[in-house]
């Protein structure tokens, strides 16, 4: 079931939008970075792929290949040189910064490598802020941040700071936080690369949980035993999409 | 673990801002909460930036407080003439100091002769009394206890009813004493608890400047103006007075009325008759004053405006000094903590969030200091006022307050709005 290499070419399709039930399509997505002197560097060059609610899919490749760059484009935290990107149905390569930051926050849950609570908030707070920037009153907030905690197994440190808690804890509250607002996607960048492996597994036992739950996760790291737990692996190199192969 | 929830598919609409309204409240608590903890974090740094506010809100404060309790003092002791009296005498008390080196030169002293002129010839007056006297120079003796820089007043018999002072035991002069040039007097209080502690002044025998006087009764206590007592007096008999100390006192005659509107007839009367009885040609000017408390009171604020704009002037200078430290110190706060902005920002904080927490966070900073500031000059407040006059207005307070706010307010947009412009990426890319 390969369904990300597929070129789109005719201008007539290319404006329209995926039908209901894909969760992510990308159309020639170019991002450039402009080094001055004429000097422009392709972090990507022109990626099209789709992919459907409740996938779990790895985004691979070695450093430098451009998948963080593409990771930072499915999350809104960066907007494409050209090319259209609909998310939910939306076309969400056109947004202004409010509207993404909107985005980020109802549909998009992320996992980073280095975690990024805020150190001096509580495990608790640093799970309710999604909630704080979509506006949810207190009390809600704080039950659906237990909530989320809960899923995670972390309801008892909740009121711990991070650095009173574990790596394999921390990235655990980091996915609380990313599951609070019930986003469409769960977006993970190496989220095992600072833990031992051990740690990692465990972690990685999470994602499968959430991904039973039908959750659709991306996930993006260099390690095969990482990406091999996702069921769909979309390999990048030098800024294009190399191979997109399902795991059975 | 529990079983994990089905993530629901939400077609939102895109419109950010819609049914934010409760949301604006979440974010700003949010914001207000970073703010303490942020002063918490960094208590000294939190001070030391603060100083210029707080120094700004004292001194706006204090000075507001110092004014506002001289005016309760005028008010009480000094523009009190006492009810619908006006004065007539040689000057008026509220010219500017050119009209007062005129009127040095021109006018003369309101004399016995025209005392008894106003008397005989004002119509439906309530009272009219006059006084004169030797201000704060007069040694006053009993046995062997020596006071100095006594007021010796003189006083006809109806004064008792114009003026402050009231009989607290025997008399006040009276006709009688005031007919016979009678070796009599009425004593302030101060006299008492130097001479007669533990004795009954009345009768007792007084050397004021060295001639006998027979204590008549005591002035009820009046308490001190701007730490001057007043109740270090000695009144005696104005006719006394001529006969013993000077022939030709300079007066002034207190006009009481019966209410305020006939006070503006009264002075119209005395200020014709006077005219009349001067020979004051109807182009020039009055040779004498008279005086009421409004008019005393207009030359009291028109000085304490000036003293307050001078104020004004200075907490302008400490208050734009103490929000340039404040937004310096955001500018850095901004920069420290740009990789939390960065998480903010991933997490859906808009720009409008990121600002508004910057904003709140200098302002907070900014009103704890007016608040330190507030705390101090009650304080001070309290001291000045065992020696001098103080009173804090509510209004000052919250001046005070409001100002240093809005200082936190203006000097916290920039730095927030470079906190507000960052990159997400940019921003969660910058180490910790």
């Amino acid at each position: 079931m390969a369904m990300g290499t597929q070129v789109v070419s005719s201008s007539t399709q290319e404006s329209m939008a995926p039908p209901v039930g894909v969760m992510i399509r990308t159309e020639n997505l170019w991002k450039t970075y402009d080094m001055g002197e004429a000097i422009a560097v392709h972090a990507l060059s022109g990626v099209t792929f789709e992919l459907e609610r409740g996938e779990y899919v790895a985004i691979m490749g070695p450093s430098g290949s451009g998948k963080s760059t593409l990771m930072n484009l499915i999350g809104c935290l960066d907007t494409p040189t050209s090319g259209k990107y609909w998310l939910n149905g939306r076309l969400v390569s056109e947004l202004s910064d409010d509207e993404l930051a909107y985005i980020r926050n109802k549909d998009i849950g992320f996992v980073f490598q280095t975690f990024n609570l805020l150190s001096r908030a509580s495990a608790l707070h640093n799970v309710e802020l999604p909630l704080v920037y979509s506006g949810v009153p207190a009390k809600e907030r704080l039950e659906k941040a237990q909530e989320a905690l809960r899923k995670v197994d972390l309801v008892e440190r909740m009121h711990h700071k991070p650095n009173e808690l574990s790596g394999g804890q921390r990235q655990r509250v980091a996915i609380a936080r990313a599951l609070v607002n019930s986003p469409s996607i769960i977006l993970a960048d190496e989220p095992t690369g600072n833990l031992d492996s051990a740690t990692g597994e465990e972690i990685m036992g999470v994602f499968e949980r959430l991904y039973e739950g039908g959750n659709t996760i991306v996930l993006v790291t260099h390690e095969h035993d990482i990406a091999a737990h996702a069921h769909r692996i979309i390999h990048v190199r030098d800024g294009k999409i190399e191979r997109d192969e399902t795991v059975e | 673990m529990a079983v994990l929830s089905q993530p629901r598919v939400h077609l939102h609409k895109l419109s950010p801002r819609a049914g934010r309204r409760a949301g604006v409240w979440v974010t700003s608590r949010e914001a207000f909460w970073i703010a303490l903890e942020a002063l918490r974090t960094h208590k000294l740094r939190s001070f030391l930036t603060l100083l210029g506010v707080v120094i700004a809100t004292t001194t706006l404060i204090v000075v507001m407080s110092v004014i506002n309790g001289m005016n309760l003092y005028i008010a009480d002791h000094i523009a009190n003439l006492g009810a619908n009296v006006f004065i007539l005498y040689q000057f008026n008390w509220t010219t500017s100091s050119e009209a007062y080196l005129k009127a040095l030169r021109r006018n003369k002293a309101i004399r016995i002769e025209e005392f008894e002129f106003l008397r005989d010839n004002i119509k439906g007056y309530k009272n009219i009394g006059a006084e004169a006297g030797l201000w704060g120079d007069s040694d006053v003796k009993y046995k062997g206890h020596l006071m100095h820089e006594v007021n010796l007043s003189a006083e006809t018999p109806n004064m008792i009813d114009i003026g402050q002072a009231k009989v607290e035991s025997g008399r006040f002069i009276n006709d009688s004493d005031y007919q016979h040039e009678s070796m009599v007097c009425f004593i302030g209080h101060d006299l008492v608890d130097e001479f007669f502690p533990s004795l009954d002044p009345l009768d007792k025998e007084i050397n004021v400047r060295g001639i006998p006087f027979r204590v008549i009764g005591v002035a009820a206590r009046i308490g001190s103006t701007f730490g001057q007592s007043q109740d270090k007096f000695v009144a005696i008999p104005l006719t006394t007075f001529q006969k013993l100390f000077m022939a030709r006192p300079e007066l002034a005659v207190n006009v009481q009325a019966w209410d305020a509107q006939q006070m503006m007839v009264l002075e119209d009367q005395v200020r014709a008759l006077m005219r009349a009885r001067r020979h004051i040609p109807y182009k020039e000017d009055d040779n004498f004053g008279i005086n009421a408390s409004d008019t005393i009171m207009a030359l009291w604020r028109q000085l304490t405006g000036s003293i307050f704009a001078v104020t004004v002037g200075i907490v302008a200078v400490f208050m734009v000094v103490g929000g340039i430290v404040i937004m310096n110190i955001m500018l850095a706060s901004v920069t420290e903590r740009t990789h939390e902005i960065g998480i903010r920002k991933s997490l859906g904080a808009r720009r409008g969030d990121i600002l508004m927490q910057f904003v709140i966070e200098a302002s907070v900073m900014a009103l704890t200091g007016g608040a330190i500031g507030v705390l101090l000059s009650l304080m001070i407040s309290k001291i000045v006022n065992i020696f001098f006059t103080s009173n804090v207005p509510l209004s000052a307070v919250l001046v005070g307050l409001f100002l240093s706010a809005g200082v936190g307010l203006f000097f916290g947009i920039y730095p927030a709005s470079k906190a507000a412009s960052l990159e997400p990426i940019e921003a969660l890319r910058t180490e910790a």
